[in-house]
């Protein structure tokens, strides 16, 4: 037991529980923001301003009924909240979210603020997507209800069309930073973009890539099957789509799933775009510009589910195929040139 | 045991088990199911391998995508199970017609796999080492395989022109 591997496993218990808690803050900021929209309050019983609500919602969960249909497979069942809840946890596992640290000389040798770094983590993210589809589907197939089925159906086309586009934009991050490492990525956005000499705007590859940073959250947005593009659980349309079903803490897995997704594409997007870690003193405090970043998207998130009104389903298709992909092909091309053209 | 050998095994019995439940029970929902563990069992052997590349290209192209639309079919077709027109008390290879080709030809791969598993000894090393980096596989895909490359870029929009044509429901005016 060498102390790197016992503060590895500190590290990776410390991602786990630090999800867990993004989550419940996510729910929390979820309903108070549209509180705000909508002029209401939102939560405000339950602890000072609200803040305990998703605990009181945690504890409401767990004490409901699980049910489970007669005619549903009930293996697969009790498999897709699972898969939907490990795949959105072990995302996370590739993205890094400070520089490497000693823990102010705690350690003898500075370990990565990742739980693991791996030289195609951005592969990785994208492959541990794709079995996330699975949870949904099944999720929606094995309730034998034809709402869930619609559900799942919808959610697997939607995602299989936007992960094109979501690859393509991410893609052309990749030929700028010349890596798939996240790490390598971050760390290839220090300094500034420099005009005549001054220093203009910090190194980020949001600004050169700023099509691509569009391209790349929408599409993002509709992999997590968030509004505006939540066809999956459209309410008026299907009940509740692919977990009409579920009760209990099957159903709070999917919504967990959910939350911490919306976290993972935006720390994704956060080292891809906004220079992950970097900003002044990016050494010591790099993981408060990090979780700053990451706040920020996230807000975006949420602030986008109450002002935008559904697509219809059409709609959704035609732009994902149509608008997204043909917008994100010719960004990596134009990307390709210009490295190719500058050199780097 | 060293740790890489206890996952080769894990992984190889893994992808093993669930290849041979995938034609040893009836629902095609499973079937799709245990094709996608027996693929990430594959995945897990070639990070063993250091080739990472593969192994995430493996779970995006076949576990994800490729998986995803059977599971769609299977799903759409709505097949719990499958039907069996014959009596399943019987010998395969004392039933009518095709059912006994069939019999006759999982014998025979069962004899070849024996036979090529048997000679073993010398399984040789890559030519070109460990190819582990995106870089090399980029290139060695855009210079020396460019050719081939291409005619296979070219067959697969063949063929979903040829899924186009074939699927279009003739405009009647």
């Amino acid at each position: 037991m060498s102390p790197l591997f016992i503060a590895q496993a500190v590290l990776t218990l410390f991602v786990f529980v630090m999800l867990l808690n993004s989550a419940a803050v996510m729910v929390y900021v979820e309903r108070k923001v549209a509180g705000m929209l909508q002029q209401r309050l939102g939560p405000y019983l339950v602890g000072p301003k609200g803040v305990l609500q998703p605990l009181a919602d945690v504890v409401k969960l767990m004490f409901k009924e699980e049910l489970r249909p007669r005619a549903a497979d009930a293996f697969l069942f009790a498999l897709a909240p699972i898969i939907s809840a490990t795949c959105a946890f072990a995302a996370f596992a590739v993205v890094p979210f400070g520089a490497e640290t000693t823990f102010f000389g705690l350690l003898r040798e500075p370990m990565k603020l990742q739980v693991a770094d791996v030289n195609v983590a951005v592969l990785v993210i994208f492959a541990i997507a794709s079995m996330g589809v699975y949870g949904i589907v099944l999720a929606g197939w094995s309730a034998n209800s034809k709402y869930s089925l619609l559900g799942g159906l919808r959610s697997s086309a939607q995602m299989i069309s936007y992960e094109l586009s979501y690859g393509t934009a991410l893609a052309a991050v990749l030929v700028m930073a010349n890596s798939m490492s996240l790490t390598a990525i971050v760390e290839k956005q220090a300094g500034a973009w420099h005009l005549f000499g001054w220093p203009l705007l910090p190194r980020w590859f949001v600004f050169p890539q700023i099509v691509g940073f569009l391209v790349f959250m929408t599409a993002g947005i509709a992999e997590t099957n968030r509004a505006p593009f939540d066809f999956p659980e459209a309410e008026q349309e299907l009940v509740a789509g692919y977990h009409t079903e579920y009760s209990s803490m099957s159903f709070a897995m999917f919504f967990l799933a959910e939350y911490i997704n919306m976290v993972t594409v935006s720390a994704v997007a956060t080292d891809l775009y906004l220079g992950g870690w970097q900003g002044p003193f990016a050494d010591s405090i790099g993981w408060i510009w990090f979780l700053t970043k990451v706040a920020a998207l996230l807000f975006f998130y949420v602030w986008m589910r109450w002002t935008l009104p559904r697509y219809r389903y059409d709609q959704l298709m035609a732009f994902g195929w149509k608008v997204l992909l043909p917008v994100s092909v010719v960004n990596l091309l134009a990307t390709a040139a210009g490295v190719l053209y500058f050199g780097a | 045991m060293a740790p890489e050998i206890f996952a080769f095994y894990a992984f190889g019995a893994v992808a093993i088990t669930a290849s041979l439940l995938v034609i040893a029970q009836r629902n095609p929902i499973y079937s799709v199911l245990l094709l996608i563990a027996s693929f990430g069992a594959l995945s897990g052997l070639y990070v063993l391998l250091d080739a990472p590349f593969v192994a995430a290209i493996q779970i995006i192209v076949y576990a994800g995508a490729i998986m995803v639309l059977f599971l769609f079919v299977v799903m759409l077709l709505n097949a719990p199970h499958e039907e069996t027109d014959y009596d399943e008390r019987v010998h395969p290879l004392l039933r009518p017609g095709p059912m006994r080709f069939g019999a006759a030809l999982a014998v025979l791969l069962v004899v070849e796999l024996v036979w090529a598993l048997g000679r073993g000894g010398e399984t040789g090393s890559f030519p070109g080492g460990a190819v582990t980096s995106v870089t090399d596989v980029g290139r060695a895909l855009f210079t020396d395989y460019a050719f081939p490359f291409e005619v296979t870029s070219i067959l697969i929009l063949v063929a979903m022109l040829g899924a186009v044509v074939l699927a279009r429901r003739e405009e009647r005016g």
